[in-house]
């Protein structure tokens, strides 16, 4: 039963400043046309430090939004997007984004593509090879160190673009459906990746990802932000409180993925949705 | 079973014993072990902070190893 205690933590969004918060949020986009459409109104959350947030939702549903303005790439069209209670004027070295294609660059082996990144924040010498050998090792990489990236596989280029995210040391990664075109079998090592990055970490790196896959999300977060069609809003919480590394297989992991799946549908069905 | 925990409106027949229902013992009968006590202590802990949600238990080898939970909430 020692267990259980640690199992169960009670939220710590109350304490103090929240790492990340997004307080009535609005996006709008200009199509090719012209036309204005409204992608997210008026949403609202706040993540912990050392929390992992999944924002889940619909194809078109402004998540991607939502995460652009936090990622400090776009602009909200109304409230504010917050890091550390400071509002987010643009990109910044404290927040790495994950993309849903790995952005690494062609002509760099795999290790100079993370020492580019260590290189950008003014790391140096020796400490840069160190530090872009230790993230590539921490994500399986070491025997490929020096090769480009199209003589990888594609999992294998994600797993870089994460290493090269974590080698600087960012306190927030934003993850775009970063495990969005992978393989089922590469994702779920990935997924799993991914849980043992943010059990490393000691809960001082927070996660926010966005996916449109159900089971990603509740495997990998702790708390599962549900949203509704286009203009996205909130529609529901989920806090889930059960051990990592989580299996697809659990109990817990099967009920909630199965409760969500029967959310999203019934929001689909609704009339005006 | 005493009489007095039945359904209202349910009839009982005299000389003869209901056994659709199983008796419900009071705490104090249920003669538990202390870990069967702290197992309960921390269910209850769980079930008085959630509204809505699941609660799992994990049993490994007949003692419950784990408490897992999610909540809901409803944002809208």
């Amino acid at each position: 039963m020692s267990d259980a205690t640690a199992t169960i933590t009670p939220p710590s969004r109350e304490a103090g400043i929240p790492k990340l918060s997004v307080d009535a949020l609005t996006v709008e986009r200009t199509l090719a046309n012209g036309e204005r459409i409204v992608a997210a109104r008026d949403v609202s959350f706040d993540i912990a430090t050392g929390e992992f947030v999944c924002l889940l939702g619909p194809s078109g549903c402004g998540k991607t939004s939502i995460l652009n303005v936090l990622a400090g790439l776009d602009r909200a069209s109304a409230g504010r997007a917050l890091l550390d209670g400071e509002p987010i004027e643009g990109p910044g070295p404290d927040r790495a984004v994950l993309f849903q294609d790995p952005a690494l660059f062609p002509w760099l082996s795999v290790r100079a593509n993370v020492e580019l990144a260590l290189e950008l924040i003014g790391v140096d010498g020796d400490e840069r090879l160190e530090r872009a050998r230790a993230a590539l090792a921490s994500v399986g990489l070491s025997d490929v160190l020096d090769a480009q990236p199209h003589e990888l596989s594609a999992g294998m280029r994600q797993r870089a673009a994460l290493a090269r995210a974590l080698a600087c040391d960012p306190s927030v990664v934003l993850g775009d459906e970063p495990f969005g075109v992978l393989d089922a079998q590469t994702r779920e090592l990935l997924q799993n990746e991914v849980q043992r990055v943010w059990m490393g970490s000691g809960g001082r790196t927070t996660f926010l990802f966005i996916s449109h896959n159900v089971r990603e999300a509740v495997l990998l977060a702790d708390r599962v932000l549900v949203m509704s069609a286009r203009p996205g809003r909130l529609l529901e919480e989920f806090r889930i409180h059960a051990p990592r590394p989580r299996d697809l297989d659990d109990v817990l992991v099967g009920r909630v993925v199965s409760e969500i799946h029967a959310l999203m549908l019934r929001e689909q069905e609704r009339p005006g949705a | 079973m005493p009489a007095a925990r039945r359904e209202p409106g349910r009839r009982s027949i005299p000389g003869m014993t209901d056994t659709t229902e199983p008796a419900e013992p009071t705490l104090a009968e249920l003669d538990l072990s202390d870990e069967e006590r702290v197992v309960l202590a921390r269910v209850a802990e769980v079930l008085r902070r959630i509204n809505f949600g699941t609660v799992v238990l994990v049993v490994q080898d007949g003692k419950v190893v784990q408490i897992e939970m999610a909540e809901k909430f409803r944002l809208r």
